[in-house]
């Protein structure tokens, strides 16, 4: 399958509240084209963060196994935990685009040269970081800083980021959580057309079903689970 | 839930940072109390040792002889007031001294409720005379019999004189100025106490801000939140304040020891007994420290006192600062000094954070390479949150650069001069009344002295120097040589005219301490003049020399010189006898002087008990300023914790984009090792500063004498590792949180760590 980009089977995960164990993934699994989107759904702790951070590497299931750009995780591969972390490493570093409902900027540094960090460490030059700005309609605030601009050209900033470093993959995690309905809207209409524009597969773990239905595939990972 | 739960319940939520809080108030309190009860005990047991070592009056009989129970009879027999005093050799070591508290019972003044010997004769090694009379049947000892004052040389029987009698050396000023080193290094111990519990402080109020507007909002008064954080610090500061002191005194007591040996060796008696001190003085000076120091905002708010531009108010502080250091060099008065001192503190220490974060933002201004850009702001926004317990450590490290300097020059110096003091093996005390003459004749004789020329006569006694037509002169010690040879030739000398030493021998002049120098603005080819007994000489300066640990002003000169009614205080052959013998020697000399006894000095054993005095006194203010640097640094450590906690997800962050752990520990280090290896390079100039205004300024204007500068790069290359050592243990200790998934900040604020 040339096209296949991520694929995930029979992920487990289980999380402890004391001595009980407290199942949130069960025997979950997926798959993505690349251009295609996944709408993740359900009620807080249901595992939509969790499920994210598995299918970028910064955690890791119980057990499953994970494919992503032609690479392959699987909990039963006798691999150390320097080699898959370095794999991971690369994949998120180059290939995989990671937005959170907030805090996506170092609030040391301005926007572009945030956009300028994120485009560097995928190991491209920073000569269309201004572009990517301008874009995404704040070009003129390149040179403030995440705190002298609203939250909603924070979140600008950082679709910015993610498409500066040309990802073939965006994993968004509520990313208009935080922003008013008007600002989320124009927000995630950005998201979905430079996801068009680009070709890249996204994930989006959202609440708002109706931005659900505007992803080709729609995982409801349902209610909290027991205890 | 009441106000009070709701206000409290921060320190619930985050118990860490109160447990830092409480634990960063008690090892203040244990620190300075620790300090202080030293100074305490310390003043006390000198003032004891002065007391017990000040000069009294001792019955001499006129023939020569020793005086013996017969005589102690004889005299009480008259009615007079005698007191016997037994020194004997302790087989323990040290000495026991006999007496007998009846005899000393006419000692007792009719208008003083005291006995005046009561306090000072409490305890080893003071131990009755019978004691000391069965040990003096084994061991040599000494009797001599004291009289009270109120008796003069008139009331004696015509066989019997009045002579000075000393228990020890005369180091009062000595100890005021370990005393004044102490007091100096508690201020300065105080003031990084008050930075650090500032700090710790701070930190939590600033989360808790929010919590305060909620409440606010919710319609409780500022003032009423103000007041029950009053109570709140309050309460915790006497919980913490009492252990802290408890422990203080156990530190000092640990420390208490060796300086007790000192003081044992200084004075030859055990007088530092550790005297349970108060506790009141401690709390009270710490319960005001915590609450200046914790709601000095209160007071008045920062941000009311700093002008707007940060410019002009780094302009401003660098003024303040040069105007420090230029008085630190002007001013004539200890007071005055200590202002100025103050002043250069204050001025950089506000200054350090500010630089280093104006520095990193220009370093961050040229950089292109995005990750070094945010490191170097990461770097400048650390150094304005952690300002306090940054400077807390550049003051901590200024001060150990300091002492350790001073302490090791001295040390150098010391050790050098008492070296060349007690150039010659032995000194023979010279009894009183006899004929100087023959003895001379007959140490001139000698082939081996002759060749070697290590001996000399040694007479001291006071003179004066005549003051402007009213004002009334000047006493100063007179310290006669004779003959001048090697066992004098080979000191330092810090300024001379050409041969000095011939023209000593010659009698053709005077040489003066550093002291006297200084005071009378004398230099060297200058004339002095010099009342000595009835006459009143004219002498060129022929050179300075150095004359450590007390403030008197001396003149050496040949025995020559003295006229005939001079009347010595003290007399003593100086003497290295090589192949004649020291036991030759005084068996010569006792036939001469017909005397039974001579008492013979030994110059190695003096020197050696010197030096461990010496050793002593500094281990204790190494170790106290060592623990002051330790104190600062684990403050930091605890800050570094706290804050970096607040930044853990930037560190995240950037394994979120693609580094690995290990890359982003990578960061983590070099960012903290550079802002403590930028906070020891500014505590550097700061503490070479402080140790030529030690040097050159405290002790001549507290003591009349100075201690050559001299640096010690070897420190700086030590502080340089320890610096890189605190940054490395922030980033391990940093590391850990990275391990763990962090939460993303709830509001990208100041208060959460959003601060750029």
């Amino acid at each position: 399958m040339v096209d296949s980009l991520l694929s995930a089977r029979g992920l487990n995960k289980q999380f402890r509240s004391g001595n009980e164990p407290v199942p949130v993934l069960t025997d979950l699994s997926l798959h993505l084209e690349r251009g295609e989107s996944l709408a993740l759904t359900g009620r807080s702790g249901s595992g939509k963060s969790t499920l994210l951070n598995i299918l970028c590497g910064l955690e890791h299931p119980d057990s499953g196994r994970v494919q992503v750009l032609g690479e392959t995780f699987d909990s039963r591969a006798p691999q150390t935990g320097n080699r898959v972390e370095a794999r991971w490493g690369n994949l998120r570093r180059q290939q995989i685009g990671v937005v959170f409902q907030e805090a996506n900027l170092m609030p040391a540094l301005s926007l572009l040269d945030n956009v300028r960090l994120r485009a560097r460490l995928a190991g491209h030059d920073d000569d269309g970081c201004q572009d990517w700005l301008e874009r995404l309609g704040i070009g003129e605030l390149a040179d403030r800083f995440p705190d002298q601009v609203s939250g909603g050209q924070r979140q600008r900033a950082a679709l910015a980021m993610v498409f500066a470093m040309k990802p073939a993959l965006i994993l968004a995690d509520e990313p208009t959580g935080s922003l008013d309905r008007h600002t989320a809207e124009a927000v995630i209409g950005q998201l979905f057309d430079l996801q068009a524009r680009h070709g890249c597969g996204l994930i989006l773990a959202t609440h708002d079903p109706e931005l659900a239905t505007r992803c080709s595939q729609h995982l409801d990972l349902g209610h909290l689970p027991e205890n | 839930m009441t106000l009070l739960a709701a206000l409290f319940s921060h320190y619930r939520r985050h118990p860490l940072q109160l447990l830092a809080l409480a634990t960063m108030i008690v090892l203040a309190t244990m620190l300075w109390s620790g300090v202080h009860h030293l100074t305490s005990q310390a003043r006390a047991s000198l003032d004891q040792s002065e007391s017990a070592v000040a000069e009294r009056q001792q019955v001499e009989r006129k023939d020569g002889e020793r005086v013996t129970v017969a005589d102690f009879v004889e005299l009480r027999r008259q009615g007079l007031c005698v007191m016997p005093w037994l020194e004997v050799s302790s087989p323990e070591g040290g000495r026991v001294v006999g007496v007998d508290p009846l005899a000393a019972g006419c000692f007792e003044s009719p208008d003083s409720e005291e006995t005046p010997w009561r306090g000072e004769l409490e305890g080893r090694p003071f131990v009755d005379i019978s004691e000391a009379a069965d040990l003096a049947r084994e061991q040599t000892g000494q009797l001599s019999l004291l009289m009270s004052d109120a008796h003069s040389a008139r009331d004696l029987p015509s066989a019997y004189r009045l002579a000075p009698f000393r228990v020890g050396p005369d180091t009062g000023e000595l100890g005021d100025s370990f005393l004044l080193n102490l007091d100096a290094l508690g201020v300065l111990v105080l003031l990084i106490t008050a930075l650090l519990v500032r700090s710790v402080y701070l930190l939590g109020m600033a989360q808790r801000r929010d919590s305060f507007a909620l409440l606010h909002r919710f319609g409780v008064s500022r003032a009423r939140i103000n007041r029950l954080l009053v109570f709140e610090i309050m309460l915790l500061a006497l919980v913490c304040i009492l252990p802290g002191i408890w422990l203080g005194r156990w530190l000092a007591n640990g420390l208490g020891t060796g300086f007790g040996r000192a003081l044992e060796g200084l004075f030859d008696q055990p007088l530092y007994a550790g005297q349970d001190g108060g506790w009141l003085m401690p709390l009270a000076t710490m319960l005001a420290v915590v609450l200046v120091a914790c709601l000095a905002d209160f007071l008045r708010p920062l941000a009311r006192r700093l002008p707007g531009d940060g410019q002009r108010y780094g302009v401003l502080l660098a003024l303040i600062l040069m105007g420090g250091i230029a008085m630190s060099v002007w001013v004539s008065t200890l007071i005055w000094l200590f202002v100025a001192v103050a002043v250069v503190f204050v001025a950089a220490g506000t200054l350090a954070p500010m630089l280093i974060s104006r520095l990193a933002d220009w370093r961050a201004g040229s950089d292109k390479d995005p990750l070094s850009r945010w490191r170097h702001r990461e770097l400048s926004v650390l150094a304005r949150r952690l300002a306090l317990p940054l400077v807390a450590l550049q003051f901590a490290m200024a001060m150990v650069l300091a002492v350790q300097a001073l302490v090791t020059t001295f040390e150098s110096t010391f050790d050098r001069w008492l070296a060349q003091r007690l150039e010659a093996d032995f000194y023979i005390e010279v009894p009183q009344s006899v004929d100087l003459t023959p003895a001379m004749d007959w140490l001139s004789e000698q082939p081996e002295l002759a060749a070697s020329g290590l001996w000399h006569r040694v007479v001291r006694g006071r003179a004066t120097l005549p003051g402007e037509s009213n004002e009334a002169g000047t006493k100063v010690d007179v310290f006669a040589l004779g003959p001048i040879g090697p066992l004098v030739t080979g000191w330092q000398l810090f300024e001379s005219t050409a041969r000095p030493w011939q023209s000593l021998q010659q009698g053709h002049g005077v040489m003066v301490n550093e002291q006297l120098a200084r005071r009378q603005g004398v230099t060297t080819g200058q004339s002095l003049t010099v009342e000595l007994g009835s006459q009143e000489l004219e002498l060129p300066v022929l050179g300075i020399y150095p004359d450590y640990g007390r403030p008197a002003g001396e003149i050496l000169l040949n025995v020559s010189v003295l006229p005939p009614d001079f009347i010595p205080s003290f007399q003593s052959l100086s003497i290295s006898p090589g192949d004649l013998t020291i036991e030759t020697v005084t068996r010569r000399l006792k036939e001469i002087w017909r005397v039974e006894e001579l008492t013979v000095r030994d110059n190695r054993a003096i020197e050696d008990l010197a030096s461990a005095i010496f050793d002593q006194t500094f281990l204790l203010t190494r170790a106290m300023t060592t623990l002051t640097l330790i104190l600062a640094a684990i403050a930091l450590l605890m800050m570094g914790w706290v804050f970096f906690s607040t930044r853990a997800w930037y560190f995240r962050l950037l394994v979120v984009w693609g580094l690995s752990r290990r890359q982003a520990s990578g960061q983590l280090i070099r960012l903290s090792v550079s802002l403590t290896s930028a906070i020891a390079l500014l505590a550097l100039p700061m503490g070479i500063w402080l140790t030529w205004v030690l040097v050159h300024r405290i002790n001549p204007l507290a003591f009349g004498w100075s201690l050559p500068m001299a640096i010690y790069p070897g420190f700086w290359f030590e502080l340089g590792v320890l610096s890189l050592l605190i940054g490395l243990s922030i980033a391990l200790l940093m590391s850990r949180q990275l391990r763990s998934p962090a939460s993303v900040p709830g509001n990208a604020n100041a208060l959460a760590g959003g601060e750029r």
